[in-house]
């Protein structure tokens, strides 16, 4: 038998108003080394002291995944005896037992529905953040975010419901909201509209649980730059790469020239797309660039009529024109 | 500090932290009410203490800061329960709505919008100065008296001021957001401007890159105050302006020197008889 340390305790038995003490024995130690640290192998099920190598525990519990592997997955029966990962970091141990489907003539009633249907009231306190998780997650899914960005926004989520500051707002305004930070602090920001149109919230309602996030949890996000977006709108446009490196190097320009003051980046960046592709063979208009990235065409025009007066300082040196600056359309 | 009802607005703390940063060069004025019109404007005088170095940076000739009240909320009880549906059928100017529940009624002199709640709070907008407001909410009170009920003009305090600068340079605000991340939000997607908020005095002021500022606080001292607190913190932001920005500036100012509504002219015209007619319920 494995030598244990014995943990006394007490218990108050309230009829006899007797406090009885017993010792329960609870740890595993090595009885030479009753202080060593124990390596766990996983495999084997076994504890092992780290100063001698005596095993001292037995039949420890895998917490592992399942290792057998089944290739017939349409089989009625899954022989798979574990579930999936749980996910204890964003939701309480949910350790209640479901009665699976049923197989077999007997767990079928007379009109042919299954006996016991117990799929309700499996997790009530989580299962707003659950229905949460799923709809970031389908978010995600429809703009290709990786898992990384998922997880940071099923993080916020988590912290926000249970800071319960902004109890009042729909789940699903909060879950973009978080998702639209998340993106922001991993350094890919997207912008408002593209999360709008992956959600079926309005922008402004996004943009209010957005502040109203950042100032219950305290945190700030950087300022979004025009760099951010010019790699994703000028591959949705199929620019070349040299198309792309110029508008990012226009719209940089730009912004530290000031020549564009209280515009928007995204405005900036269009324009600079604009100006980019204009200056090579690859033209694109106006209204095209202003359907990917979520701007008004006037208001790319507004941008650019800034622009177009310098446009001689905005391009790179080493830029090869199709069509030089002087004819440039001033539109 | 004195408040006038209708009169000019000084605040001789700010006037006396100034005067100690002049060079002493430009004289001390505050622009007379009556050459403004009625609109209610602080002015104060702002020194640039720090020589312009920078050729560039070229500043409005005329030293002075306008600050311009557009609003004044207020809100006040009557202590007594009314019945807006009788006062909808009885009284002048009003209009009912039902899915909401309120009352409105709109006064012309001084020109406010009351909004009534069968409670009988009432709460009173449009008004340009904290002495209008009151006068404004005076009036109403005896607008309701008139149908019938047994009112008392009780609680009255101003809610919420609104107050517009415009500073004669330019703003760079995007490093004047980074630079304030704690108090400020800038959002270009969202708004234009920078969302600005302080503790003491209390005040939320939306700063613009055209160097516009607007303020809202609880009373027009917090106002006041606002603006000289932000002054130096925007100061080593500016930058001058171009000639389009010149232009439209110019065009604003010139838009704000004649206002639409001037009710002194309109108050001359008024006859004692006209009064009572308007206030007689029908």
């Amino acid at each position: 038998m494995p030598y244990q340390k014995p943990i006394i305790y007490s218990t108050f038995d309230p009829n006899s108003c007797v406090c009885h003490f017993r010792s329960r024995f609870v740890e595993v130690c090595c009885p030479q080394h009753p202080e060593a640290h124990l390596i766990e192998d996983y495999r084997a099920g076994d504890q092992i002291c780290s100063e001698c190598g005596l095993v001292v525990g037995d039949r420890v519990i895998d917490v592992g995944s399942e290792w057998r592997t089944f290739s017939n997955e349409k089989a009625n029966n899954d022989p798979s005896r574990v579930g999936g990962p749980e996910n204890p970091l964003l939701n309480g141990s949910d350790l209640s037992t479901i009665i699976g489907p049923g197989a077999g003539g007997a767990s079928f009633d007379g009109f042919g529905n299954s006996k016991y249907q117990n799929r309700r009231s499996m997790s009530s306190s989580d299962r707003a953040l659950i229905n949460a998780f799923r709809e970031i997650s389908n978010m995600a899914d429809k703009i290709n975010l990786p898992k990384t960005i998922v997880d940071r926004a099923n993080l916020l989520f988590k912290q926000v419901h249970d800071g319960k500051n902004l109890k009042g707002r729909s789940n699903d305004a909060i879950a973009s909201a978080s998702l639209y930070i998340a993106c922001r602090q991993e350094g890919v920001p997207r912008t408002f509209k593209e999360i709008c149109a992956v959600s079926k919230i309005s922008k402004k309602e996004i943009g209010r649980c957005f502040k109203l996030i950042l100032k219950a949890l305290e945190t700030q996000v950087d300022l979004i730059t025009t760099g951010d977006f010019m790699s994703r709108f000028c591959s949705n446009l199929g620019l070349p790469t040299f198309a792309q490196k110029a508008a990012t190097h226009i719209a940089r320009k730009a912004v530290d020239l000031d020549i564009v003051p209280g515009r928007s980046p995204i405005s900036v960046a269009a324009a600079a797309i604009y100006m980019a592709s204009q200056a090579s063979d690859d033209k694109r208009t106006q209204k095209d660039i202003g359907d990917i990235a979520g701007v008004a065409d006037v208001t790319i025009r507004q941008s650019y009529k800034l622009m177009y007066p310098h446009a001689k300082e905005l391009f790179p040196d080493d830029f090869k024109f199709s069509t030089p600056i002087e004819l440039l359309p001033p539109l | 500090m004195e408040v006038v009802c209708g009169g000019r607005f000084l605040s001789p703390s700010f006037s006396g932290a100034w005067r100690e940063s002049t060079s002493g060069d430009n004289t001390r004025s505050i622009i007379d009410q009556s050459q403004m019109g009625e609109q209610e404007q602080v002015s104060a005088v702002m020194e640039d203490e720090k020589v312009i170095k920078e050729e560039d940076l070229e500043v409005d000739p005329e030293p002075v800061l306008d600050i311009i009240i557009n609003n004044v909320v207020s809100s006040f009880s009557v202590a007594c329960h009314l019945d807006l549906h009788h006062l909808a059928l009885h009284g002048n100017n009003v209009e009912l709505r039902k899915e909401n529940g309120v009352l409105t009624m709109k006064l012309r002199k001084p020109p406010t919008t009351a909004s009534i709640w069968s409670s009988g709070k009432i709460t009173c907008t449009g008004s340009t100065s904290e002495c209008q407001a009151r006068l404004a909410g005076r009036r109403i009170a005896r607008c309701v008296q008139k149908m019938g009920y047994n009112v008392k003009f009780r609680n009255f305090r101003i809610v919420n001021v609104l107050g517009t600068c415009s500073l004669p340079f330019a703003i760079k605000i995007t490093p004047f957001s980074q630079k304030h991340r704690d108090a400020a939000s800038y959002e270009p997607e969202l708004h234009p401007g920078v969302t600005y908020r302080i503790e003491h005095p209390k005040a939320t002021l939306k700063i613009f890159s055209t160097g516009s500022i607007t303020v809202t606080a609880p009373s027009i001292a917090n106002v006041q105050n606002a603006i000289e607190h932000i002054y130096p913190l925007v100061r080593e932001f500016g930058k001058a302006r171009s000639e389009e920005e010149m232009a439209e500036y110019r065009r604003n100012q010139a838009r704000k020197q004649f206002p639409i509504l001037n009710f002194e002219d309109v108050e001359e015209d008024l006859s004692s008889s006209e009064i009572e007619e308007y206030w007689e319920p029908m």
